[in-house]
């Protein structure tokens, strides 16, 4: 009982905290220093990198720069600051939190007061639509997008009679069909699986690649009846069938350990993904390459910049967005770190054409991930797109691991997603 | 002259005033000497209990709108098959974890106060390892160990010439890993209590059963476990409360799935899905009900605990 006591008090504490202050009211202890600004980043997508860049070209600035934790863990920790605590001058919002901050944007400074508006042309008009209100206000600026690929093991195509060079392997999969043929001939050839999952590296690609996702075009929830979700859903289950993958749901230690002893020949990557392919599998290197997602071009993921309503030193934290997320900003990120610009000025920079990566068999990731969000069609992405999301995809792991009987999985998935969205 | 019960009068009123004032702060010290904690606990533990049954009356977005729904919250709950499956998780994993792991400590407190026992200290310190372990590494190495394909125990499985079995992804496999972990940790820390209080028992009475020819089951079944019947008790009144609001392991034994346990949430506790909801979810409304719900089944499983300790102490010889 104490310890119910206990978990109702640590519950309500951070509710009473969350509540303490209403959002608006400032604080007045405000930084004297105008030059010093605090930066709430989250880890694995090297913001420190930026800021060092940053400070040594603005030596009187001061940046303190915290990784909050995961993606979303930072979402996390900054809605509790929002509601009431310490908010910092300036964070980084994935896209997927984004439109739950959205429907809120009297928490954010809007950044056409400060000159974003002059600047919104610079970013892909779709990224930048996300986080542009319907009255106008500008609540983040974009600073990468995911474009997709495939990445795929050069010596085991070899070993299954496979080409392994990357215009030909392009060339294999125009569409997901010709796709799962190819992992069908892979299989018959080695005899291990071709794929890590279907869930991941199917579902979630070919959903992201319509025009219309799991909101219409009137900002009304259409999953269920949006023929574009069904389709990369049944596609989903056809390759999940076809018993070309190795069932290991990403980012699982079997996923992991799979992809280390290259238990599967092919991973659908997003731009980010790379870095987590390089650090799970370090032994691999050399061996992958990368071609075109089945479908020719995709986006998932990306990320934000925003400045909480209550920050002490908005102006410094816009200096810093201007500068860093301007195209040329992008453009040198992209160059040191890997994260795809959202500035399509700099696509054709012959720096960026000419980046290559060794990990990935000098593939030329700057033409090959910029190419693929070129032929993008925007669609809304509403507030509850990551939970709709996540139920989708956790049905169709459950069919993986055959918990649910493919033929009744769509229906397991709308009843999943209508449990998920109550309360 | 002044009669006698004049004197006596003017005597005793500055010592029976003095008396007086003394009684008050008598009276008054021992309040002030627990007053902190109860300042405490009125602001860290009742009024943030009070809170939560007021935020569950809400439809409550951190940081934007609250508005008042009032029961509707516990009316979607009563309703919510996840809440049902979370119910379920947790008494499963409970039971799991608790009984076979109470069983275990008492043959191993028993065993630990054998006489002949060598390097005592050794072992019965060494029992207390797991507990002071981090739960996040002894949960990851677990998680581990269940894998699928590449995890030792289907490794081992293989070997024998069975199939794998895919821990994770069943609900009895999930929860068996789970409760594995709570067993791992809390086992060595109820040996001790066991065996603290195995050490007050005479050792006269097992020379003497000794004697009579009593063998060491004998001895354990007539002499151990009764003399252990009110910290067996106590063990499990603390590991039910403790097994109801299991956290830490199913949230990072399966992270498939984020914050369910599993793409199916089939080893999500109440802990977790209150975690969900409030804190992945930010539903603060929808979570503080889950908490309040948390509460009362709490309550309710302490109950039966006293009503059980109650008996069982009437039942002592």
């Amino acid at each position: 009982m104490k310890r119910a006591i206990t978990a109702a008090a640590v519950f309500t504490t951070a509710v009473l905290l969350t509540s303490g202050c209403t959002p608006g009211s400032s604080s007045d202890t405000g930084s004297s220093d105008s030059k010093t600004f605090e930066f709430w980043s989250f880890t694995g997508i090297d913001q420190k990198a930026d800021v060092d860049v940053y400070k040594k070209a603005h030596p009187d600035v001061e940046i303190k720069l915290t990784e909050v934790g995961s993606t979303s863990e930072t979402a996390q920790a900054l809605t509790t600051a929002l509601a009431g605590g310490k908010v910092p001058d300036l964070v980084l919002i994935q896209g997927d939190d984004l439109p739950k901050f959205m429907q809120s944007p009297e928490n954010f400074v809007d950044l056409a007061t400060l000159g974003a508006d002059q600047k919104k042309a610079d970013y892909l008009d779709w990224v930048m639509k996300q986080s542009v209100t319907e009255d106008g206000k500008i609540i983040g600026l974009p600073t990468d997008v995911g474009g997709m690929a495939m990445v795929y093991r050069t010596d085991l195509f070899k070993a299954a009679g496979l080409p392994t060079d990357r215009e030909q392997v392009s060339k294999l999969w125009p569409t997901w069909d010709a796709f799962l043929e190819v992992g069908k001939k892979y299989v018959q050839a080695t005899g291990k699986p071709f794929l890590d999952n279907t869930p991941t590296s199917v579902f979630f690609q070919a959903v992201n690649q319509g025009s219309e996702r799991y909101y219409d075009a009137d900002r009304k929830r259409s999953y269920d009846k949006n023929p574009q979700v069904k389709a990369a859903f049944d596609l989903a289950l056809k390759v999940h069938a076809a018993g070309v993958t190795a069932r290991q749901t990403s980012w699982s230690t079997g996923w992991t350990a799979g992809m280390g002893k290259g238990d599967f020949a092919a991973v659908s990557a997003p731009s980010w993904m790379l870095h987590a392919i390089r650090t799970n599998a370090p032994g691999t290197a050399g061996k992958w390459d990368v071609a075109t997602i089945p479908g020719g071009s995709g986006n998932w993921g990306g990320s934000y910049l925003a400045i909480p309503k209550r920050a002490k030193n908005p102006k410094a934290a816009w200096d810093y967005i201007a500068e860093m997320q301007s195209p040329a900003g992008q453009l040198a990120h992209f160059l040191m770190q890997g994260s795809l610009p959202t500035t399509p000025s700099v696509y054709s920079d012959p720096q960026l054409l000419a980046k290559t990566d060794p990990f990935f068999s000098d593939a030329p990731i700057g033409k090959i991930y910029t190419d693929s969000v070129l032929g993008i069609k925007p669609f809304y992405i509403g507030p509850d797109d990551a939970t709709i999301g996540i139920e989708l995809l956790n049905t169709l792991t459950s069919v993986e691991q055959g918990k649910v009987a493919p033929d009744k999985a769509w229906n397991t998935a709308l009843t999943n997603v209508k449990n998920a969205l109550r309360g | 002259m002044l009669s006698p019960g004049t004197i006596e009068k003017t005597a005793a009123q500055p010592a029976r005033q003095r008396r007086i004032h003394l009684g008050v702060r008598e009276r008054l010290a021992p309040y002030a000497y627990i007053a902190p904690f109860f300042l405490l606990f009125f602001i860290f533990g009742l009024f943030p209990l009070l809170f939560t049954f007021y935020v569950a009356l809400f439809d409550w977005d951190p940081i934007g709108e609250h508005h008042f729904v009032g029961l509707a919250n516990f009316s979607e709950l009563v309703h919510d098959p996840r809440f049902w499956g979370a119910m379920r998780n947790t008494f499963s994993i409970w039971a799991l974890s608790t009984i076979p792991q109470l069983l275990l400590a008492l043959v191993l407190a028993h065993v630990l106060n054998h006489v002949r026992l060598r390097a005592a200290t050794l072992f019965r310190m060494s029992v207390l390892v797991p507990y002071v372990t981090s739960v996040a590494a002894t949960t990851i190495v677990f998680a581990q160990l269940f894998d699928r394909d590449y995890g030792m125990l289907n490794w081992f499985l293989g070997l024998l010439g069975f199939q794998h079995i895919d821990f994770t992804a069943s609900v009895w496999g999930s929860h068996i890993m789970i409760a594995t972990m709570i067993a791992w940790r809390w086992t060595g820390y109820n040996t001790l209590l066991y065996l603290a209080s195995l050490q007050a028992v005479p050792r006269e009475l097992y020379e003497a059963a000794a004697v009579d020819g009593a063998n060491g089951w004998k001895q354990f079944r007539h002499i151990t476990i009764p003399s252990l019947r009110p910290i067996i008790v106590f063990t499990v009144v603390t590991s039910t409360i403790g097994g109801l609001q299991v956290f830490t392991e199913p949230l990072l034994a399966n992270p498939v799935g984020g914050l369910t346990c599993g793409a199916a949430r089939q080893c999500q506790t109440l802990t977790l899905f209150l975690y969900e909801q409030g804190f992945g979810r930010f539903h603060f409304g929808y979570g503080a009900a889950v908490g309040v719900a948390l509460f009362v089944i709490v309550v309710i499983v302490a109950a039966i605990n006293y009503v059980l300790v109650t008996r069982i102490r009437s039942e002592r010889p």
